[in-house]
């Protein structure tokens, strides 16, 4: 499992998180970084609680909308949702906020956008209100998130970066799905 | 003979996912928002089978199994948990709760189809 980079600064964690990858924090001090490409983020904050994550996530290009395919994001979702309940967020206090999902070049045009209708789409059906996007466009993001407050931070990289980036993005499906224990 | 399935979960998008999966693999489907709506509907539909999830509001995956349990009246449904979670220690939390089997998210659908005709199977 690839790890996210984290580095101490003055006692706050700042901590970059990978595709696959999510982080959720009470700490007011934190901040979450991520770049993305085609790729999406979702940043949701409980802002009574204080409590906040940051999510990243790529669906496998299948040429189409199949189950397989939101397993990637759904599972992305389930995990960072689970991790601000259990610091005590409410579900129905969360509010999003999405980036990303970039037509890169040709190839990777329509998984960009599917990630973005992706993520939308399951906070359409989550009733969890989105108070904010950034999505598609042709130029990689980089984004800066605070999780107790909920302030995001975006800056369009150059026009070369997403080359790179895209180069290394692999659809990442965390979790054990042969893990079937009978009692 | 068709099979009922009761799927628990508090997320509209795995129940709808669990849905489609379950009503083509020739199941009969009900779904419950969480351990509380769950109990609710299990007495007035008897299903064959329950799926719950573990982390949800109201009544989690634990409470729901324990109550379902203390019931008495339904001492050998099958209760198959469906969880992002793979920690030992809630695994075995769940077995003592009166759990039938513990699948990881994310969930292949061959293999929940499997496990669903393994629990059910006379």
């Amino acid at each position: 499992m690839m790890q996210p980079r984290r580095t101490e600064a003055g006692g706050s964690r700042v901590v970059h998180v990978m595709q696959g990858g999510y982080e959720a924090s009470a700490l007011p001090g934190d901040m979450f970084t991520t770049i993305l490409g085609s790729c999406v983020c979702t940043c949701l904050c409980d802002p009574e609680a204080g409590i906040g994550g940051i999510n990243h996530f790529l669906l496998p290009d299948t040429g189409g909308s199949t189950s397989r395919q939101l397993h990637y994001g759904l599972h992305s979702m389930e995990l960072l949702i689970n991790a601000l309940l259990k610091l005590g967020a409410s579900k129905d206090r969360l509010q999003a906020k999405l980036f990303g999902g970039a037509m890169m070049n040709n190839r990777l045009g329509g998984i960009g956008r599917a990630n973005a209708e992706f993520a939308q789409r399951f906070l359409e059906n989550e009733a969890i209100t989105c108070v904010s996007k950034s999505l598609g466009g042709t130029l990689a993001r980089r984004i800066r998130y605070w999780p107790t407050s909920g302030r995001a931070q975006q800056l369009f990289l150059r026009a070369d970066t997403p080359a790179l980036i895209e180069q290394r993005a692999k659809p990442i499906l965390k979790g054990a799905s042969d893990d079937v224990t009978f009692f | 003979m068709t099979l009922t399935v009761l799927a628990i979960d508090d997320s509209r998008t795995i129940r709808e996912l669990l849905k489609e999966a379950l009503l083509q693999a020739g199941f009969e489907v009900h779904l419950a928002i969480d351990g509380l709506d769950g109990l609710e509907k299990l007495e007035g539909l008897a299903p064959d089978v329950v799926i719950t999830d573990i982390n949800m509001p109201r009544m989690d995956g634990f409470g729901f199994i324990k109550a379902v349990r203390d019931k008495g009246t339904h001492s050998a449904l099958p209760i198959i948990v469906l969880t992002t979670e793979s920690a030992a220690d809630l695994k075995a939390r769940a077995r003592e709760a009166g759990a039938t089997a513990w699948i990881v998210k994310p969930f292949d659908e061959v293999k929940l189809v499997s496990a669903l005709r393994r629990v059910t199977a006379a």
